[in-house]
């Protein structure tokens, strides 16, 4: 299958691939697969925890060009946005980034359970303590 | 007209190999495009549709397992792997030890020497591939044996647990074959019958 040239460019020079000790402050994880292929990604956000900005974010993807890329190009957004704009990322969007097929669609769809499963990951661990209070 | 409807066949998982397989001679000696070259155009372009359809069907439900990942999508009104609506969740634990396991493959590959992996990483890694294998192995059992069993002889409520129970093991049995795939390749070992299902 021919890749499109930024699959290919994100496959070769992965950007960001890396982790977080999953304990530091600020850092939230997601790991998750794909049953239809057996790919398996871990992405992680890191979030100044001032600013509330994901100041940094690393991946590290066993799976297909495709799923490396969709992993790869999420980091690239993930960075400089809040927490609440990076839940916007969806898999469309990468979709159309990347123009990927649509065999390879559900790569996408990883990519994007991976940033939410971060998000949620890093909401669960940094509440603020006033949220906390005010929704008991 | 869905697969096991070109066999005549009631949607059980519960199939004779053997018996499959006459039917399939029969129908395909029956359905022959070259027996019906007398026949009109209209009728012969439904001949070869027949016979490709044929064709398709059998390919779809001979293997067990290829059977059971048909009948998952049939059920949920797919024609293909992708667009599955709830996907199946993984148990977090054994994506860890997944991820854990490639990382480590990862590292013995890029300590390796010119001429392979280091004697210690090969044993670890050959170790770790047959206690994958024996549990790839105890999967794919359980969707033929028991699994396919309660779907055979289940009413409609207990069809929708089974088919829960059947991505949810398809989808382990993925990850498993994955990794076995990823430590056979960097073992540079092929085994007879077993085929490599990915990747690019």
């Amino acid at each position: 299958m021919a890749y499109s040239e930024k699959v290919v460019d994100h496959y070769n020079n992965p950007r960001n691939v890396g982790s977080f000790t999953k304990d530091t402050p600020g850092v939230g994880t997601g790991l998750v697969g794909a049953p239809e292929c057996g790919d398996v990604m871990k992405l992680q956000i890191k979030v100044n925890l001032d600013t509330g900005m994901i100041e940094d974010a690393k991946f590290k993807t066993f799976g297909c060009g495709s799923a490396i890329a969709s992993s790869s190009l999420a980091t690239e957004w993930l960075k400089g946005k809040t927490v609440d704009e990076a839940a916007k990322i969806k898999n469309t969007d990468i979709v159309n980034e990347l123009k990927l097929p649509p065999v390879k669609i559900h790569c996408s769809v990883l990519a994007e359970d991976a940033i939410k499963a971060a998000l949620a990951d890093y909401r669960e661990k940094h509440a603020p303590a006033d949220a906390r209070a005010s929704s008991e | 007209m869905d697969h096991f409807e070109v066999f005549g066949l009631p949607r059980r998982l519960g199939i004779d190999a053997a018996e499959l397989q006459r039917k399939f001679y029969e129908l395909s000696r029956r359905g022959h495009p070259d027996f019906h070259q007398g026949a009109l155009p209209e009728r012969q372009a439904e001949i070869l549709e027949a016979s490709a359809r044929l064709n398709a069907a059998y390919r779809a439900l001979r293997d067990p397992i290829g059977r059971i990942e048909y009948l998952v999508r049939l059920e949920e009104g797919r024609d293909t792997r992708e667009g599955a609506t709830v996907k199946p969740k993984a148990p977090p634990e054994l994506l860890e030890e997944m991820f854990e396991i490639q990382e480590s493959l990862q590292e013995a590959q890029s300590s390796s020497q010119p001429g392979g992996l280091e004697a210690g990483a090969r044993a670890t890694l050959a170790a770790h591939r047959e206690r994958l294998l024996a549990r790839h192995q105890k999967e794919e059992h359980r969707l033929r044996g028991p699994l396919s069993e309660a779907w055979d002889s289940g009413g409609a409520a207990e069809r929708a647990d089974v088919i829960t129970a059947f991505k949810e093991a398809l989808a382990a049995r993925a990850y498993l074959r994955t990794v076995i795939d990823d430590i056979d390749e960097a073992l540079g070992e092929v085994r007879e019958g077993y085929v490599s299902h990915r990747r690019h």
